[in-house]
């Protein structure tokens, strides 16, 4: 018996679950990002996964993984060096210490 | 195959879960690149042999290092929270929506007619296929990245120096 599409979606469903969850329950900023980052993933893992059981003649699926991957780097920069630049602000990575802009 | 594919998902399961549970920051992303690392190996097995390596390249020599950097100019090693404040009331209500998430998938993905083999057609993955493709029918797209990524780069710089430039 084979792996089928639906073992690897529910493998990327829960990955995205674990990444919401570090995202939205962490309070250190660098965790939050990395929860982020695991949710990236597992949506990158999907559109992999399609490519491989729907449409292994052509290319597209892995071109968007490419530029989704560039895209995520980008982010990921520009994440830390807010991380850095709130740092130094606030002299903490807290999240919820981050309510300068709170009404 | 099969046994693989359990044993990459267990993996990077497991990556993923002690990266968000664990307490001290270095720790979580050396999980962090286990997960990676989990995932890479999908990416082979799944015959995106160029995906895998841009995988291992780009998220663990380029991002777990950039994370890595951050947590030593940010200095709080180990992290503020307390094992009280770490399973508070905000801990539950994320846990409580990442389960719903997880639900929802796993019915929809359940209901859903399933592909048990990969679709038939020879495989395009060659690395010198997506270079020709990239310069071909994607090459608008990839000039637009290399801006995107100058100007994150310089953006980073930007935000990162503003208060040494402040202050001198």
């Amino acid at each position: 018996m084979s792996i089928t599409l639906g073992q690897y979606l529910i493998l990327s469903g829960i990955l995205f679950a674990v990444g919401l969850c570090g995202a939205l329950t962490r309070r250190n900023a660098i965790i939050v990002l990395m929860g982020i980052e695991i949710m990236f993933n597992a949506g990158i893992l999907n559109l992999v996964v399609f490519w491989h059981y729907q449409h292994f003649a052509t290319l597209t699926p892995q071109m968007f993984a490419i530029f989704a991957i560039a895209v995520a780097a980008a982010e990921s920069a520009i994440g830390l060096a807010l991380v850095i630049a709130i740092y130094r602000h606030y002299k903490s990575v807290d999240v919820d210490e981050m309510r300068a802009l709170k009404g | 195959m099969n046994a693989a594919f359990w044993i990459l998902s267990a993996m990077s399961l497991i990556g993923a879960l002690l990266a968000i549970s664990l307490r001290n920051l270095v720790h979580c992303v050396l999980s962090l690149i286990l997960f990676f690392l989990g995932i890479a190996g999908h990416y082979f097995l799944l015959r995106a042999d160029f995906l895998g390596a841009v995988q291992i390249l780009i998220y663990i020599g380029a991002v777990a290092v950039l994370i890595l950097f951050a947590i030593m100019l940010t200095r709080n090693v180990t992290g503020t929270e307390g094992p009280r404040e770490l399973f508070g009331l905000g801990w539950w209500t994320g846990l409580g929506t990442a389960l719903i998430v997880a639900a929802v998938v796993w019915v929809t993905v359940d209901s859903a007619p399933q592909a048990a083999t990969r679709s038939p057609g020879q495989a395009v993955s060659s690395v010198e296929q997506i270079g020709k493709s990239l310069l071909n029918q994607w090459v608008v797209p990839l000039e637009v990245l290399g801006v995107l990524l100058t100007a994150a780069l310089i953006g980073a710089v930007v935000i990162a120096l503003e208060e040494v430039v402040r202050r001198r």
